[in-house]
């Protein structure tokens, strides 16, 4: 029987409040007593956190694992571990492997690897449609049954609107979230970056902000028109933050994502021509930026994911045009967001654990953690005074495509309750 | 010639990456490189024994026929490497022939590439000092020196003159490089072309000028014409070359103007003639077309002389010994 005793932890809990240094008292896993005059037993383990923030454990959406077809990459027991390592307890895997998670029983092969090889539970999203194809549903009910939280043909938009619409009655009945990623490929065309004035000097293909914001606005009001839930898939534009506010206020039930990146970057990092800011949707500009983080806020955008991408350095070392879309998150979002938005005051620490724990939990119909006794632990312990190089050499994943790379970060997670 | 307070440059990838005073010293060493060409033997012995490539992703003869004989003349050894962009679509690929190259201990890499940074990316690789020949749609910093060089030649004084750049602005590398040069030599910079081509997120320096009418209010000393790629239409960037060329290109009529007050013209060709120029404009007394090409070859001499290749050489000299 394991007994812990954590010291002074700062606990962050919902609502606004700062936290409050408290002494948890942990038996077995599970919280015995929570309270600042409590004190240690002889027989418990003393965690000295005095200064450190205690966070319910982090949930990841948006996690491309890469398991089944490209293990080069990363691998389930790669992605966990490096998830546990960022102070992941729970991440969604999605589904465009090699071959697609389409089916209940692709949904029920990953669902065994993660328990087998996981470090931390994998929950599972499925294509929207066959192939992600984006022209038959894929078989949605079953998919559900065999424990899918989620279907989407992540990366790719449902091109055809009736198809969208069919997807959004039929899941109806079976729980689980229909996710868009959007996005107008009629308008990206060829894109690479932000199209801009920064597109404009580097002379390359540019994806228009209304390429994202027509297809949020076309989601949206269809999700009205049939009365589905719709999850929005990484966000970055100013004006889809306005749409999907009014959306919102129609009573429209949505949720939206944004990553770490698009909070903390923005298209002036891809000087140089940077492949390790090349992602989709891009990178935008700063009034962008602005808008995500005041949206991120004022609870328009409801939670952050990574969106973690690997891809090896030797298809990310080749030039810009040509090199693929997307970059690893899952080691560097907690350092970057302390240092980008909560050392400054931008964020909230309670705002932070609703945003990357509570209501990405709520997404994949995971209940909420909280620190009260009788309730497990399940926790990330951030030390605000230490800090997190990102490199090939403390990496846990297996790419390195980080925008961040060779960078140190302020604040590191010390250690993980699971 | 030696012994000029030339920075110790290694690469030339935008003009952007150049001062004011180095892209002067650079017009000013390119002078002597064009009296030479006077002579009966054109060449000096500047490059004897350096090695020069020239790494064409892209098919241009004429560039590369440019770059060559300025090196030629500058006494180097070259060798032209083309590579056609249909077995080389990825970036490994570009590394492997650099990693190749490199074994051949080549001073100079001359790069033009389709795709934007390309030049940037090798440079990063290579201890070679790397000259963009064009990249993608980014930059182009040999045929802006070349053009600011012939530019100077009519007007010694540029502050205060007036350049507009018409045609496909949006697809093109040679606009972004003049603006940049032209900005930096006090030359007022203005646009012109339909505004499929001409996009609003030009750098602020450049005006936008959104008719012909608008064109000679402006009334510019030169009128700079961009090679229009005919596959552009496909795309609706506009709907036919005969729309094209009476709302954009210099037409009979327009030319007559233009001949009166005695407007210069340049064009970094080939010209598609009847789109962007009648027939006529190519005889003109003030069309510069023919000495920007000449031109061209003295100001890749003086690109080549401003550099300073990384190349440390190999074998019995030592380094650091005193």
């Amino acid at each position: 029987m394991s007994s812990l005793f954590i010291q002074g932890a700062l606990v962050v809990r919902p609502g606004n409040q700062a936290p409050v240094a408290e002494n948890i008292c942990v038996e077995d896993g599970v919280i015995a007593e929570i309270g600042s005059s409590l004190q240690p037993k002889d027989s418990q383990e003393v965690i000295e956190a005095a200064g450190k923030v205690l966070l319910p454990g982090l949930c990841d959406v948006h996690v491309h694992i890469r398991e089944p077809g490209r293990e080069d990459c990363e691998t389930i027991q790669s992605a966990t571990e490096a998830a546990l390592a960022g102070g992941f307890t729970r991440i969604l895997s999605m589904p465009n492997t090699t071959p697609p998670i389409d089916t209940g029983g692709m949904v029920t092969y990953i669902s065994s690897i993660s328990k087998s090889q996981g470090k931390i539970p994998v929950s599972v999203a499925g294509c929207l449609t066959v192939g992600r194809k984006g022209e038959k549903l894929a078989e949605i009910a079953d998919m559900a049954s065999q424990g899918a939280v989620m279907v989407t043909d992540c990366n790719l938009p449902v091109r055809d609107p009736y198809v969208l619409r069919r997807a959004l009655e039929y899941s109806r009945y079976s729980d689980i979230v229909v996710a868009v990623y959007p996005d107008t490929p009629a308008l990206t065309l060829e894109g690479v970056m932000n199209e801009g004035h920064m597109s404009f000097r580097l002379g390359l293909p540019g994806i228009p902000s209304v390429s994202e914001e027509i297809a949020i606005e076309r989601d949206l009001r269809l999700a009205q028109a049939v009365g589905g839930r719709v999850h929005i898939q990484n966000i970055s534009t100013a004006k889809s933050v306005e749409s999907i506010r009014r959306f919102k206020s129609e009573g429209v039930e949505v949720t939206a994502e944004v990553t770490p990146h698009h909070l903390l970057l923005t298209e002036e990092s891809l000087e140089g021509y940077n492949t390790h800011m090349k992602m989709m949707p891009p990178l935008r500009t700063e009034s962008d930026r602005e808008a995500l983080q005041e949206g991120l806020r004022d609870g328009t955008v409801d939670m952050i994911a990574t969106g973690h991408a690997p891809h090896t350095a030797f298809e990310k070392n080749m030039d810009f045009q040509h090199a693929p879309f997307g970059i690893i998150g899952l080691e560097s979002a907690l350092p970057a967001l302390y240092e980008g938005m909560i050392a400054n005051e931008k964020l909230s620490w309670a705002r932070l654990a609703e945003v990357f724990s509570h209501a990405p939990r709520a997404l994949l119909k995971e209940s909420p953690l909280d620190f009260a006794p009788g309730e497990p632990l399940n926790a990330v312990l951030f030390d605000p005074n230490g800090q997190t190089t990102i490199d090939r050499t403390t990496l846990r994943s297996k790419s390195f495509n980080s925008p961040w790379l060779h960078q140190t970060l302020k604040g590191k997670v010390d250690r993980v309750f699971l | 010639m030696k012994g000029s307070a030339t920075p110790n440059r290694k690469d030339l990838l935008t003009i952007g990456d150049l001062e004011t005073d180095e892209i002067l010293q650079i017009l000013d060493a390119a002078i002597p490189f064009k009296d030479l060409f006077k002579r009966s033997v054109k060449k000096v012995p500047t490059l004897r024994g350096k090695t020069v490539l020239n790494l064409f992703y892209e098919p241009s003869t004429r560039t590369r026929s440019s770059f060559e004989i300025a090196a030629k003349r500058l006494s180097a050894d070259v060798i032209n490497f083309s590579v056609s962009t249909s077995s080389v679509v990825k970036g490994e690929s570009i590394l492997d022939t650099i990693d190749t190259l490199q074994s051949m201990q080549v001073d100079y890499m001359i790069v033009r590439h389709s795709v934007s940074g390309v030049p940037e990316y090798i440079a990063r690789h290579t201890p070679a000092s790397v000259l963009n020949a064009g990249d993608g749609h980014h930059a182009h910093p040999t045929q802006a020196l070349l053009d600011a060089f012939t530019f100077r030649e009519v007007f010694p004084e540029m502050a205060g003159k007036k350049i507009v750049v018409a045609g496909d602005i949006l697809h093109s590398r040679v606009a972004r490089s003049v603006f940049e040069i032209m900005h930096k030599l006090g030359v007022q910079v203005a646009a012109f072309g339909p505004a499929t081509l001409v996009p609003r997120t030009i750098p602020d320096h450049v005006t936008i000028l959104d008719s012909f009418d608008a064109v000679l209010e402006f009334n510019p000393d030169v009128l700079y014409l961009l090679r229009l790629q005919l596959e552009r239409q496909k795309a609706n960037f506009f709907p036919s070359m005969r729309e094209y060329h009476a709302r954009y290109g210099v037409t009979t009529e327009r030319f007559a103007t233009l001949k009166d007050r005695g407007t210069w013209i340049m064009h970094p060709g080939p010209v598609n003639r009847g789109v962007e120029l009648v027939d006529d404009v190519m005889t003109y007394e003030r069309t510069l077309i023919n000495t920007q090409v000449e031109n061209g070859i003295a100001a890749r001499m003086a690109v080549l002389y401003h550099l300073t290749p990384q190349v440390k050489a190999r074998g019995l000299e030592v380094e650091g010994t005193s």
